[in-house]
Protein backbone atom coordinates (compact mmCIF):
# COMPACT_ATOMS: atom_id res chain seq x y z
CA UNK A 1 0.00 0.00 0.00
CA UNK A 2 1.26 3.43 -0.82
CA UNK A 3 -0.43 6.55 -0.65
CA UNK A 4 1.17 9.43 -3.51
CA UNK A 5 -0.13 13.38 -2.97
CA UNK A 6 -0.46 15.90 -5.31
CA UNK A 7 -1.61 19.55 -5.89
CA UNK A 8 -3.77 21.04 -8.26
CA UNK A 9 -4.11 24.40 -7.21
CA UNK A 10 -5.85 24.17 -3.64
CA UNK A 11 -7.42 20.88 -4.21
CA UNK A 12 -5.02 17.67 -2.90
CA UNK A 13 -5.08 14.09 -4.62
CA UNK A 14 -3.93 11.87 -2.41
CA UNK A 15 -3.65 8.18 -4.92
CA UNK A 16 -3.78 5.09 -2.49
CA UNK A 17 -2.26 2.12 -4.35
CA UNK A 18 -2.52 -1.46 -3.73
CA UNK A 19 -3.73 -3.35 -0.41
CA UNK A 20 -5.55 -1.91 2.35
CA UNK A 21 -6.19 -4.40 5.13
CA UNK A 22 -6.19 -5.27 9.12
CA UNK A 23 -2.38 -5.87 9.05
CA UNK A 24 -1.44 -2.20 7.38
CA UNK A 25 -4.27 -0.17 8.07
CA UNK A 26 -2.45 1.92 10.70
CA UNK A 27 0.06 3.13 8.00
CA UNK A 28 -2.85 4.26 5.94
CA UNK A 29 -4.14 6.61 8.25
CA UNK A 30 -0.56 8.24 9.09
CA UNK A 31 0.21 8.23 5.58
CA UNK A 32 -3.57 9.73 4.63
CA UNK A 33 -3.42 12.38 7.75
CA UNK A 34 0.45 13.07 6.60
CA UNK A 35 -0.89 14.17 3.34
CA UNK A 36 -3.39 16.26 4.31
CA UNK A 37 -1.87 19.74 4.68
CA UNK A 38 -3.38 22.65 6.31
CA UNK A 39 -3.84 25.02 3.05
CA UNK A 40 -6.16 23.26 1.19
CA UNK A 41 -9.96 23.80 -0.02
CA UNK A 42 -10.85 20.07 -1.17
CA UNK A 43 -9.20 16.55 -0.60
CA UNK A 44 -9.77 13.66 -3.21
CA UNK A 45 -9.22 10.81 -2.28
CA UNK A 46 -8.30 8.57 -5.91
CA UNK A 47 -9.00 4.72 -5.69
CA UNK A 48 -8.27 3.73 -9.52
CA UNK A 49 -4.85 1.91 -8.22
CA UNK A 50 -6.20 0.47 -5.38
CA UNK A 51 -7.06 -3.53 -5.61
CA UNK A 52 -8.55 -4.45 -2.16
CA UNK A 53 -10.16 -2.79 1.37
CA UNK A 54 -11.55 -4.10 3.79
CA UNK A 55 -13.50 -2.71 7.21
CA UNK A 56 -10.07 -1.32 8.75
CA UNK A 57 -10.15 0.86 5.79
CA UNK A 58 -13.06 2.23 5.78
CA UNK A 59 -12.57 2.86 9.37
CA UNK A 60 -9.61 5.62 8.54
CA UNK A 61 -11.85 6.76 5.24
CA UNK A 62 -14.15 7.80 8.20
CA UNK A 63 -11.86 8.94 10.50
CA UNK A 64 -10.40 11.09 7.41
CA UNK A 65 -13.91 12.23 6.32
CA UNK A 66 -14.21 13.69 9.93
CA UNK A 67 -11.27 15.61 10.18
CA UNK A 68 -11.73 16.87 7.18
CA UNK A 69 -15.91 18.04 8.25
CA UNK A 70 -14.17 19.49 11.51
CA UNK A 71 -12.22 22.25 9.18
CA UNK A 72 -14.47 22.84 6.29
CA UNK A 73 -12.81 20.80 4.18
CA UNK A 74 -14.63 18.98 1.53
CA UNK A 75 -13.54 15.50 0.40
CA UNK A 76 -14.27 13.01 -2.21
CA UNK A 77 -13.73 9.63 -3.51
CA UNK A 78 -13.41 8.97 -7.26
CA UNK A 79 -12.28 5.92 -10.21
CA UNK A 80 -13.45 2.80 -7.71
CA UNK A 81 -13.03 -0.22 -9.31
CA UNK A 82 -16.39 -2.38 -9.19
CA UNK A 83 -15.40 -4.58 -6.18
CA UNK A 84 -14.19 -1.71 -4.13
CA UNK A 85 -17.38 0.67 -4.96
CA UNK A 86 -19.71 -2.84 -3.71
CA UNK A 87 -17.65 -2.51 -0.39
CA UNK A 88 -18.45 1.16 -0.01
CA UNK A 89 -21.99 0.81 -1.03
CA UNK A 90 -22.52 -1.81 1.53
CA UNK A 91 -21.11 0.44 4.22
CA UNK A 92 -23.49 2.81 3.13
CA UNK A 93 -20.08 5.30 3.25
CA UNK A 94 -21.24 6.09 -0.66
CA UNK A 95 -24.39 8.02 0.72
CA UNK A 96 -22.50 10.32 2.91
CA UNK A 97 -18.93 11.37 1.15
CA UNK A 98 -19.21 11.80 -2.61
CA UNK A 99 -17.84 9.52 -5.28
CA UNK A 100 -16.74 10.33 -8.94
CA UNK A 101 -16.30 7.93 -11.61
CA UNK A 102 -13.29 9.74 -12.64
CA UNK A 103 -10.67 11.64 -11.30
CA UNK A 104 -11.53 14.62 -13.40
CA UNK A 105 -14.65 14.75 -12.43
CA UNK A 106 -13.96 14.91 -9.10
CA UNK A 107 -11.21 17.64 -9.56
CA UNK A 108 -13.82 19.36 -12.01
CA UNK A 109 -16.58 19.47 -8.69
CA UNK A 110 -13.67 20.32 -5.96
CA UNK A 111 -12.41 23.42 -7.91
CA UNK B 1 -12.99 -28.86 -9.76
CA UNK B 2 -12.58 -29.22 -6.04
CA UNK B 3 -9.68 -27.79 -3.40
CA UNK B 4 -9.27 -27.37 -0.23
CA UNK B 5 -6.93 -24.77 1.97
CA UNK B 6 -6.00 -25.82 5.43
CA UNK B 7 -4.05 -23.91 7.42
CA UNK B 8 -3.12 -22.86 11.24
CA UNK B 9 -1.92 -19.54 11.77
CA UNK B 10 -0.76 -17.83 14.79
CA UNK B 11 -3.20 -15.02 16.85
CA UNK B 12 -1.19 -12.15 15.10
CA UNK B 13 -2.93 -9.53 12.83
CA UNK B 14 0.62 -9.65 10.90
CA UNK B 15 -0.55 -13.41 9.45
CA UNK B 16 -3.36 -12.37 7.77
CA UNK B 17 -1.93 -11.04 4.47
CA UNK B 18 -0.66 -14.67 4.29
CA UNK B 19 -3.44 -15.43 4.44
CA UNK B 20 -5.50 -13.69 2.16
CA UNK B 21 -2.19 -14.31 -0.77
CA UNK B 22 -3.37 -18.65 0.04
CA UNK B 23 -6.81 -17.62 -0.50
CA UNK B 24 -6.49 -15.82 -4.12
CA UNK B 25 -4.42 -18.35 -4.91
CA UNK B 26 -7.05 -21.03 -4.42
CA UNK B 27 -9.96 -18.71 -6.11
CA UNK B 28 -7.35 -18.59 -9.23
CA UNK B 29 -6.95 -22.68 -9.16
CA UNK B 30 -10.51 -22.84 -8.94
CA UNK B 31 -11.43 -20.17 -11.54
CA UNK B 32 -13.53 -18.04 -8.70
CA UNK B 33 -15.27 -14.84 -10.49
CA UNK B 34 -13.42 -11.46 -8.85
CA UNK B 35 -15.83 -10.97 -6.71
CA UNK B 36 -16.52 -14.17 -5.17
CA UNK B 37 -12.61 -14.13 -4.35
CA UNK B 38 -13.20 -10.43 -2.80
CA UNK B 39 -16.09 -11.80 -0.86
CA UNK B 40 -14.21 -14.40 0.28
CA UNK B 41 -11.00 -13.11 1.07
CA UNK B 42 -13.22 -10.16 3.49
CA UNK B 43 -14.96 -12.46 4.84
CA UNK B 44 -11.90 -14.37 6.25
CA UNK B 45 -9.74 -11.20 6.93
CA UNK B 46 -12.76 -9.44 9.03
CA UNK B 47 -13.75 -13.03 10.99
CA UNK B 48 -9.86 -13.51 11.54
CA UNK B 49 -9.01 -9.33 12.75
CA UNK B 50 -12.27 -10.39 15.00
CA UNK B 51 -11.17 -13.38 16.67
CA UNK B 52 -7.50 -11.43 16.66
CA UNK B 53 -8.42 -8.11 18.53
CA UNK B 54 -11.79 -9.60 20.48
CA UNK B 55 -11.06 -13.16 21.45
CA UNK B 56 -8.80 -12.44 24.23
CA UNK B 57 -5.35 -14.32 25.07
CA UNK B 58 -1.79 -12.46 23.39
CA UNK B 59 -1.06 -12.21 20.07
CA UNK B 60 0.70 -15.34 18.92
CA UNK B 61 -0.40 -17.35 21.94
CA UNK B 62 -3.06 -19.24 20.12
CA UNK B 63 -4.27 -20.39 16.39
CA UNK B 64 -6.79 -19.59 14.55
CA UNK B 65 -7.31 -23.00 12.05
CA UNK B 66 -8.75 -21.90 8.72
CA UNK B 67 -10.69 -24.40 6.13
CA UNK B 68 -11.42 -23.45 2.36
CA UNK B 69 -13.25 -25.72 0.58
CA UNK B 70 -14.20 -24.95 -3.18
CA UNK B 71 -16.67 -26.98 -4.99
CA UNK B 72 -18.30 -25.85 -8.93
CA UNK B 73 -21.29 -24.32 -6.79
CA UNK B 74 -19.92 -22.73 -3.29
CA UNK B 75 -17.38 -22.37 -1.31
CA UNK B 76 -17.26 -23.22 1.98
CA UNK B 77 -15.07 -21.26 4.59
CA UNK B 78 -14.69 -22.54 8.19
CA UNK B 79 -12.84 -20.63 11.32
CA UNK B 80 -12.63 -22.17 14.41
CA UNK B 81 -10.79 -20.65 17.38
CA UNK B 82 -10.06 -21.18 21.36
CA UNK B 83 -10.83 -17.68 21.95
CA UNK B 84 -13.57 -16.52 24.43
CA UNK B 85 -16.76 -17.53 23.30
CA UNK B 86 -18.10 -14.93 21.01
CA UNK B 87 -20.88 -15.22 17.92
CA UNK B 88 -19.68 -12.62 16.18
CA UNK B 89 -23.15 -12.27 13.99
CA UNK B 90 -25.41 -11.52 16.71
CA UNK B 91 -23.33 -10.46 19.35
CA UNK B 92 -21.47 -7.56 17.43
CA UNK B 93 -23.22 -3.84 16.80
CA UNK B 94 -25.12 -3.13 13.96
CA UNK B 95 -23.44 -0.48 12.28
CA UNK B 96 -25.81 2.42 11.68
CA UNK B 97 -25.79 2.80 7.61
CA UNK B 98 -28.02 5.95 7.71
CA UNK B 99 -25.85 8.51 10.41
CA UNK B 100 -24.27 11.27 8.58
CA UNK B 101 -20.05 11.90 8.64
CA UNK B 102 -19.78 13.59 11.93
CA UNK B 103 -22.06 11.06 13.72
CA UNK B 104 -21.22 7.66 12.02
CA UNK B 105 -19.94 5.27 14.35
CA UNK B 106 -16.19 4.12 13.81
CA UNK B 107 -16.42 -0.25 13.45
CA UNK B 108 -19.17 -2.59 13.58
CA UNK B 109 -18.46 -3.12 9.45
CA UNK B 110 -16.49 -5.89 9.30
CA UNK B 111 -19.67 -8.16 10.69
CA UNK B 112 -22.27 -6.12 8.99
CA UNK B 113 -19.62 -7.18 5.71
CA UNK B 114 -19.99 -10.95 6.20
CA UNK B 115 -23.54 -11.00 6.49
CA UNK B 116 -23.92 -9.60 3.37
CA UNK B 117 -21.67 -10.98 1.12
CA UNK B 118 -21.91 -14.34 2.20
CA UNK B 119 -24.86 -16.61 1.23
CA UNK B 120 -25.00 -18.36 4.74
CA UNK B 121 -23.02 -17.71 8.04
CA UNK B 122 -23.13 -19.46 10.99
CA UNK B 123 -21.40 -19.69 14.71
CA UNK B 124 -21.19 -22.28 17.28
CA UNK B 125 -19.08 -23.33 20.14
CA UNK B 126 -17.56 -27.09 20.18
CA UNK B 127 -15.08 -28.38 22.58
CA UNK B 128 -14.19 -25.06 23.83
CA UNK B 129 -13.62 -23.55 20.35
CA UNK B 130 -15.37 -20.79 18.26
CA UNK B 131 -16.54 -22.07 15.12
CA UNK B 132 -17.70 -19.58 12.43
CA UNK B 133 -19.28 -21.21 8.90
CA UNK B 134 -19.51 -19.08 5.89
CA UNK B 135 -20.71 -19.93 2.47
CA UNK B 136 -20.33 -18.31 -0.59
CA UNK B 137 -21.69 -19.17 -3.51
CA UNK B 138 -20.60 -19.05 -6.83
CA UNK B 139 -22.99 -17.82 -9.05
Amino acid sequence: MNVQVEHHDKVLVARVEGRVDSSNSQDFERQLQGAIGEDVNAVVIDLGQLAYISSAGLRVVLLVAKTLGQRNVSISLCALSDPVQSVFEISGFNRIIQIYDTQADALAAAG
Amino acid sequence: MSGTLHLRVPNRIEELPGVSEAVEALGSEEGWAQDVTYAIVLGLEEVATNVVRHGGGEPGSSEIEIEVSSSDDEVRIEVRDSGRAFDPFHEAPEPDLDAAVQDREIGGLGVHFVKVLMDETSYGREGGRNHVTMVKRRS
